[in-house]
């Protein structure tokens, strides 16, 4: 038994015990969807559990390591998926005399009017574009205290959903408002030809697998990194983190940049696989359901992410409307259960802060900072002193 | 009591210290700090030269801290000039003085206390270091010496204060209270500053362990060649220490001089028996 | 974590560009762009109309909706007052108090045919009752939600209070359905009562007057007058020193949430009979309108929170009229980043503690 104990402890201790648990786990996940037929409805929702996975962990960069409560990260995925609408469907359809521009874009969309890109350029548009709007974002936060963090970036997420929303400005277009910008192209990379028609979510489903691989890494390498510890440095006491020479704006401002990269990511991803783009994705309510991800999994904890995220990915998106949405009726009540998603994870995030409020998988410094009020609210008594 | 004005203008001291701000390594030059209506720090002039050990000492609430935090950049002075090596830094931003060689310790600890002893120390070497963001995704060779450079030299540090090995990985916030001042230390230590500024390191210390700190002070500014500026209220330290005492009191400076000087001033004496009543 | 921990706002300092920037727009850039749009519009009117009738009608307008945003910042602004906590689920008790009011109206029988003095006797057993309900859920939120975290980090209960502010539009959903509802117009609001100077003046505007100043006056009595209310200034304060000086701080605190419940509750009443519709999502755009107006007013202070609401009341219903209603959202966010962001103690907040 105490060997068992102690091997399990060097196991943890072992440097690599991370990467093995990732290409394990990614090893395996990547094998299964050949089990199950091409388009079938565990593999949709097993490809959105991914797609927020990489949500969740870039939020994660914000509120965890940073301390940072940004409750506004719709506004990236907003970003993200209009990366997708813009540069990968017929929208511009009047640009270059209706010959439309096409970069690297697959065979059929390469006969269409409008911007075409290649998806992975459709990515690194979307990177550019959400870290850039995530640092201008974040710069009229970086004065301000938490809380009122919270809100600006809150109210951030809503005006840019309200722009998304209208969609034009004078006779310039910038987006289709709930008319939703579509079709955005289908997936057209080479080594997938075999799986980018119709028949197969296969395809979509690997991509998303190796962007999760790709957040991961990204993540260990900033959590255990110079930059890393300045983030933590600076959640825990920002006077002292000053005081050692780290500079406060910079600093946040990659927090918001490196997180916000990961929401365009993801965005751009899921406007590639919904094939479309609806303004009335982007709500307040998005942006809570990634931060109940992070809070279920525990602040700061990566694992832990990847845990709440996929749990409340499934929870939202095959328990709620597949498994428990008969319990109202036999109940005799009269609603679909899939309108009170978010009553459920308003419940589930009072519930996690008040009994576990370090999470399910916590990491460890969060763990003392959340239970024992560590490193909390004594700043200006101690530069007084 | 009242204290408006500093001491005779004709004092020597201000003649000798007029020479002195040429070389100083710092010198704070007329700095007040008013808070809303409280004058914290009034028109106080201090120079701290090169490898030597100068302290300022006052009852509290006299502006110490205060004054620290303005050499620091935690606070901008209403008045005055702060001038490191030749350079005005008056106003700059914490990390950048930092960055150009004073380091500080605090009066409450303030380690980050749920980092590890070692990642207190290599938090302190960040502006040493230069990965961005980039590089610590990629994490090149030059990237991969650096960081594990920066693990040895904290370790080493935390040897240099006298941490046992051992409690190099406990987290900051179960560390003994020496401990934690050692840690802390070692962190200012960790940046290579030029001047360190320690707010009443032994307070809380037992006498064995003042008197080692005592000397440890003296090993770094005769080892390191470095200048150490020293807030304390332990008489013993700072006239076994000094080599140059300022004297704050309601934010003003009453008077300086030799630890000698000081001791036998009295304003000084009056304000340190009108503080203990 | 660390919030709320940075030394004196004034002293870490960003860059020194910034920084005389950001003084000159703290000073007086929110008047400045406080006083833009009327300015604006009222030029442009004088010269495409010749005369101010249609501001006129606009501000008026504003500040009668303006009132209904008063009340609910009132109860951010004593939840924040006295433990610093953005009571994120506010705007959704406000809604509850919609919906508790428009079932009220059925159950005492309050129809379009009911006659004035039925009318009046049977709006105020709502108010009372709508007040009520939402003062006693209010107090057990705070029970529930805020208070066994009072000793963690401040973001704890602010993640609570969001969770919460999902929980009741959930209860909003169920109970009403997830669309708007017209709701009888039992005052006939868009009714012109009188019209002063081109200015109409409604039903609607003279009952959220009616409604909103005594209860504004009712609040700054109590709180300035009461022994509780000194209580809660004393708490407001400090806690530890109150708690030394023997205030139950716990009830202190909830009695300062059963205020804002009541207030949000009375909002709710006059809400439903000025719009004659309503929704679970009202709450959460109310809220954050009105939590707008705390931070405009200067959060912590009574008064500043009644202003921020009439003046926030006035931007949206000249951004509605002019800019396209479509829009004011957007307008009325934008402000609440420029006023954090430039002037976050408000613009009658005193020089607060972190300011100094
Ligand atoms: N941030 C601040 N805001 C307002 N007053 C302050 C602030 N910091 C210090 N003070 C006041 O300035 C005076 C000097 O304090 P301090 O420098 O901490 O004294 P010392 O370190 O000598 O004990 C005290 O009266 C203190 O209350
Ligand atoms: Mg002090």
């Amino acid at each position: 038994m105490s060997a068992i104990n102690s091997n399990l402890e060097s196991f943890r201790n072992w440097k690599h015990a991370n990467l093995a648990i990732a290409v394990v786990l990614i090893g395996a996940l990547a094998i299964f969807p050949l089990f199950k037929p091409p388009l079938d409805g565990f593999i949709d929702d097993c490809v959105l559990a991914l797609a927020y996975v990489v949500m969740a962990l870039g939020l994660n960069i914000v509120v965890g390591f940073a301390g940072l409560l940004d409750l506004g990260f719709v506004a990236f995925y907003a970003f993200g998926s209009y990366a997708a609408g813009w540069f990968a469907s017929d929208f511009f359809s009047s640009i270059n005399g209706e010959k439309g521009i096409h970069i690297g874009a697959g065979t059929f969309a390469s006969t269409l009017p409008g911007i075409h890109l290649n998806f992975l350029l459709v990515l690194v548009a979307a990177v550019i574009i959400t870290s850039i709007a995530g640092m201008i974002i974040g710069l009229p936060t970086l004065r301000l205290r938490g809380d009122y963090i919270a809100i600006v970036t809150l109210a951030f997420g809503e005006i840019i959903g309200r722009f998304a929303v209208n969609g034009q400005i004078g006779g310039f277009k910038y987006t289709n408002g709930r008319q939703a910008i579509s079709p955005v192209d289908a997936l057209d990379l080479p080594l997938l030809k075999e799986f980018d028609s119709a028949f197969s979510i296969r395809g979509y489903y690997w991509v998303a697998l190796t962007m999760v691989a790709f957040s991961l890494f990204v993540n260990f390498r900033l959590r255990d990194s110079r930059l890393g510890r300045a983030w933590i440095a600076i959640r825990e006491d920002e006077v002292a983190a000053v005081s050692m020479g780290i500079p406060l704006v910079k600093t946040k401002l990659m927090a918001y940049a490196a997180g916000a990269a990961f929401g365009g990511l993801s965005g751009a991803f899921l406007g590639t696989y919904f094939n479309s783009v609806n303004a009335n994705q982007f709500q307040f309510a998005f942006s809570i359901f990634i931060l109940s991800m992070v809070i279920l999994g525990g602040l700061g904890s990566i694992w832990g992410t990847v845990l709440g995220a996929i749990t409340l990915s499934f929870i939202n998106s095959y328990f709620i409307p597949d498994v428990f949405n008969g319990i109202p009726g036999s109940l005799g009540l009269d609603f679909d259960l899939t309108q009170l998603s978010f009553g459920i994870f308003g419940f589930l995030l009072v519930m996690v802060m008040i009994l576990r409020p370090e999470g399910l998988l916590p990491e460890k410094r969060r763990r003392l900072e959340l239970k024992e009020g560590i490193g909390a609210d004594e700043a200006i008594v101690e530069v007084r002193a | 009591m009242s204290t408006s004005g500093s001491i005779d203008p004709g004092a020597p001291e201000v003649a000798e210290l007029a020479t002195e701000v040429e070389g100083a390594l710092l010198s704070a030059e007329n700095v007040s700090k008013i808070f809303g209506g409280l004058v914290a720090v009034n028109d106080v002039t201090v120079a701290i030269p090169r490898k030597k050990i100068v302290s300022i000492i006052g009852p509290n609430g006299a502006g110490k801290t205060t004054f620290f935090n303005m050499l620091t950049g935690l606070y901008k002075p209403s008045r005055g000039k702060i001038v490191l090596d030749g350079a005005d830094i008056t106003g700059h931003r914490p990390d950048k003085i930092m960055a150009g060689g004073v380091a500080r310790t605090f009066q409450n600890i303030r380690l980050f206390s749920t980092m590890t002893a070692v990642e207190n120390v290599m938090v302190g070497q960040h502006a040493r270091m230069r990965a961005g963001l980039i590089g610590s995704i990629l994490r090149p060779p030059r990237v991969g010496r650096e960081e594990r450079g920066t693990r040895e030299k904290a370790r080493d540090m935390l040897g240099f204060v006298g941490l046992e090995t051992k409690t190099f990985d406990e987290l900051a916030i179960n560390l003994s209270y020496g401990d934690q001042r050692r840690v802390e230390i070692a962190r200012a230590l960790a940046s290579e500053p030029r001047l360190l500024l320690l707010d009443e390191p032994t307070a809380g210390m037992n006498p064995q362990e003042s008197e080692v700190l005592t000397t440890f002070m003296k090993r770094l500014r005769d080892e390191l060649d470095l200048s150490i500026l020293l807030i304390e209220h332990d008489m013993k330290v700072v006239m076994g220490v000094s080599e140059h005492i300022t004297v704050l009191d309601h934010g003003e400076k009453i008077a300086e001089g030799d630890p000698a000087t000081v001791r036998a001033n009295p304003r000084v004496i009056e304000a340190y028996l009108g503080k203990q009543g | 974590m660390n919030v709320a921990t940075l030394p004196p706002q004034e002293e870490i300092r960003t860059t020194p560009v910034s920084e005389r920037l950001r003084k000159f727009f703290s000073a007086y850039g929110l008047w400045i762009v406080l006083l833009g749009l009327p300015v604006f519009y009222g030029i442009k009117d004088l010269q495409d109309e010749g005369d101010l009738s249609r501001l006129g009608n606009n501000l008026f307008a504003g500040l009668s909706n303006g009132a209904i945003w008063a009340l609910i910042a009132l109860g951010y602004t004593l939840v924040y007052g006295i433990i610093e906590l953005i009571n994120f689920a506010h705007g959704d008790v406000f809604m509850i108090g919609s919906f508790v009011a428009v079932g009220m109206w059925g159950t005492v029988g309050l129809a379009l045919t009911t006659g004035t003095l039925g009318l009046i006797a049977g709006l105020l057993v709502t108010l009372i009752v709508a007040m009520v309900v939402c003062g006693t859920m209010n107090v057990m939120i705070e029970r529930v939600a805020y208070r066994p975290l009072r000793s963690a980090p401040k973001l704890a209960p602010l993640i609570t209070a969001v969770g919460f502010s999902f929980i009741l539009q959930n209860v909003g959903i169920v109970w009403l359905g997830s669309s708007q509802k017209g709701v009888p117009d039992l005052i006939k609001a868009q009714h012109v009562l009188v019209s002063v100077a081109g200015i109409d003046i409604h039903n609607s505007d003279v009952l959220a007057l009616a409604v909103t100043a005594p209860l504004v006056f009712l609040l700054t009595t109590f709180v300035n007058h009461s022994r509780s209310g000194k209580a809660m200034r004393a708490t407001a304060q400090d806690p530890e020193a109150a708690r030394l000086m023997g205030i139950n701080v716990d009830t202190t605190i909830s009695l300062t949430f059963l205020l804002g419940g009541l207030l949000a509750g009375a909002a709710g009443l006059v809400y439903a009979l000025y719009q004659t519709n309503v929704w679970y999502f009202q709450g959460f755009t109310a809220g954050l309108i009105a939590f707008t107006a705390a931070v405009m007013g200067g959060i912590g202070n009574l008064k500043g929170a009644v202003i921020g609401g009439l003046i926030i009341g006035c931007i949206q219903q000249i951004s509605d009229n002019r800019i396209g209603a479509q829009w004011t959202p957007a307008v009325v966010f934008a402000y609440l980043v420029l006023i954090m962001v430039f002037r976050p103690q408000g613009l009658v907040g005193e020089e607060t503690r972190e300011a100094g």
